[in-house]
């Protein structure tokens, strides 16, 4: 299991962030539109319940007798608030606005930090999935810049949970017949008789396809 | 000569203003006049219908559930003694209504060292919504049980009102302070809030220094603030809220148009205020159509988003169209010809909205389609009152005028009454 972990977080930083962009972003978007949904359906529910005429006239009792003390001793005026969204509560008292205003601040923040959990798991779900491919994408990166620089023992070997394993085999076979090739011929570069040695080296590359096939 | 001339001439211009000055050589049509005897009558009925057959106590407003109001309570008292006198209702009526609600704020109603809780359960008198022993519903109560006893001397009315009044320890709501507090409640006890600046305040203040057995020190008169303040050229001792109210529920019952308070007259001063309140709106004309010449009146009423304390300048200023018909009418002593004006514009233009079986519903908002669907008790005591001191030789004032806890504390405090020959009034 150590083994599959990785040291960082990011192995190939504008990739990861790409990868996570265009997956947090309509995730993000999708989770909104339906949070923001069953929010307003369900504070409208609540809302509408207190048209019950007995909920109503309570309501109105209690917040009038606020209200008169209100009258006495003036407060500031409501400034914007969770209110605003909810078009029905201009209609309640002063007294009324305040109670659902506790009641939806207090959602809000509960809400809030499930939210911001739900954007952590996200986070780290998008990371956790861009590393299976951003994770072969750097070792195939590391293992060209190693066949640039003329060292064809390099090989491909991905973790346990990598995506990309059919193209790691396939190119670790194709540096295995290169490294294959090229040590041959090397092998008979070193030979003492010349002209068989080119012989063999031309037959060796009889079959090889090259940019200059001559 | 010379200098007699002048002073005849002088003597001569300032009778000749006093005389012609328009709000008080304003006589109502008697189409108008019938207008508000009608208003005045229609008012009275909320008291009859909304108030409890049993105990007697009025609902705090005409709307289902509202509980009892202790404020509205006493304004019924006082509207029934009227109602008798004036044959809307009969004597015997007025007499057992008024005689009920009393035996139960004497002998039921959740009382704290004489305070009165502000809203009670209407059957039984019992404490309702937490509410506080509140010093102003109570002073407005017991105001409204005295008038009442002015009406019926030497009964148990009387007797019963004197009892209400004499049992209240005005001091201890002090709570060592300088000021009356605002209320008290179990839970809490005093309230941080203090009568300790103008407004609805002076008949609270009156009433607790003319006490014959637990007064609060007449300098209690003198301590709290009269802020000055001006709008449009009136310069006036405000509330913070600006309301109209606040110019109105003392002048309700006390006669201010004699007495002077180191200078101040009140009763002018709710003057300038009501016409500063009308200009105020009246700059939001453009703003509101709602607002016009006829059709003013900022005061704490219902509106579209609940219980407000709308007002004018100097003060808050709160006004979001809104307004309330109660108020206008209540102001008919200060402005006669203004409120008489307005009353007919509002019965005329909306009488299908506003008003029903009991007068003048409580607010409307034209510029968000609204119409108050209530009548709130005080509301409609202090037109009931206003209109009766303005239609019915100020009997209102009359009497109260002649309570010797009145008497008592305009001579404790100082205040100097006006000659008739210097009143303006």
């Amino acid at each position: 299991m150590n083994q599959n972990r990785r040291k960082h977080f990011f192995i190939n930083k504008p990739l990861q962030i790409r990868f996570m962009l265009a997956v947090i972003v309509p995730l993000f978007l999708i989770n909104l539109v339906a949070l923001a949904g069953l929010y307003f359906g369900i504070w409208s529910k609540v809302l509408e319940t207190f048209s019950n005429e007995q909920t109503l006239n309570d309501l109105v009792t209690a917040s009038r007798m606020v209200e008169y003390e209100q009258a006495r001793h003036p407060v500031a005026s409501q400034d914007f608030s969770s209110l605003s969204f909810f078009k029905q509560t201009e209609k309640l008292s002063l007294r009324q606005r305040e109670v659902f205003k506790g009641i939806l601040d207090e959602t809000n923040r509960s809400l809030l930090w499930k939210f911001l959990l739900l954007l952590f798991f996200l986070a780290w779900g998008t990371i956790f999935i861009s590393h299976k491919i951003a994770g072969p994408l750097f070792r195939f990166s590391k293992a060209f810049n190693e066949v640039e620089k003329g060292d064809y023992r390099s090989r491909v070997n991905l973790r346990k949970l990598d995506e990309g394993h059919p193209v790691a085999q396939e190119f670790n076979e194709a540096m295995e017949k290169t490294d294959h090739l090229l040590s041959n011929l090397k092998a008979l570069a070193q030979e003492k008789d010349a002209p068989q040695a080119v012989a063999k080296i031309k037959e060796k590359l009889s079959t090889v396809q090259t940019s200059a096939n001559v | 000569m010379f200098k007699r001339l002048t002073c005849f001439l002088l003597a001569f211009a300032l009778a000749f203003s006093f005389s012609l000055t328009p709000l008080q050589a304003f006589e109502p049509s008697p189409e108008d006049r019938e207008l508000l005897n009608k208003i005045e009558k229609d008012t009275l009925q909320y008291f009859t219908r909304f108030s409890d057959k049993v105990t007697g106590l009025t609902k705090d407003s005409s709307r289902t559930g509202s509980p009892s109001s202790v404020a509205a309570t006493g304004f019924a008292l006082a509207a029934y003694a009227i109602g008798g006198s004036r044959g809307w209702i009969s004597q015997d009526y007025a007499y057992t209504r008024i005689l009920t609600t009393l035996q139960t704020l004497r002998h039921k109603a959740a009382h704290q060292k004489g305070f009165f809780y502000h809203f009670l359960d209407a059957r039984t008198g019992e404490r309702v919504w937490g509410s506080e022993a509140s010093s102003i519903d109570t002073a407005l109560a017991v105001a409204g049980a005295l008038l009442a006893a002015r009406y019926y001397p030497g009964t148990e009315i009387e007797k019963l009102a004197r009892e209400i009044y004499e049992r209240v320890n005005w001091k201890w709501m002090m709570n060592n302070s300088d000021f009356i507090c605002m209320g008290w409640t179990p839970e809490s006890k005093f309230l941080p809030y203090y009568w300790d600046s103008y407004n609805e305040l002076m008949i609270l203040v009156a009433l607790s220094i003319g006490s014959p057995t637990l007064p609060v020190p007449p300098g209690a008169w003198e301590r709290w603030l009269r802020p000055e303040g001006d709008y449009n050229g009136h310069k006036i001792i405000y509330a913070s809220t600006g309301s109209l109210f606040t110019y109105q529920f003392s002048h309700a019952y006390i006669d201010f148009r004699n007495l002077d308070d180191r200078g101040i007259n009140f009763f002018e001063n709710s003057r300038e205020a009501t016409l500063a309140n009308r200009e105020y709106s009246m700059s939001f004309s453009g703003q509101y159509k709602g607002y016009s010449e006829s059709s003013w009146g900022l005061s704490a009423s219902v509106g579209p988003g609940g219980y407000k304390a709308y007002g004018g300048k100097p003060g808050g200023g709160l006004q979001d169209g809104t307004i309330a018909p109660y108020a206008t009418l209540s102001s008919i002593v200060f402005t006669p010809e203004f409120s008489t004006q307005a009353a007919r514009f509002f019965y005329d233009s909306y009488q299908k909205e506003l008003y029903g079986n009991f007068g003048f519903k409580d607010a409307f908002n034209l510029d968000k389609g609204w119409w108050a669907n209530e009548y709130l008790g005080i509301d409609q005591g202090i037109t009931l009152l206003m209109l009766e001191n303005y239609l019915n030789g100020e009997i209102v004032w009359k009497k109260f005028m002649g309570l010797p806890a009145i008497i008592k504390w305009i001579e404790l405090t100082g205040l100097e009454r006006r000659s008739a020959s210097t009143a303006k009034n």
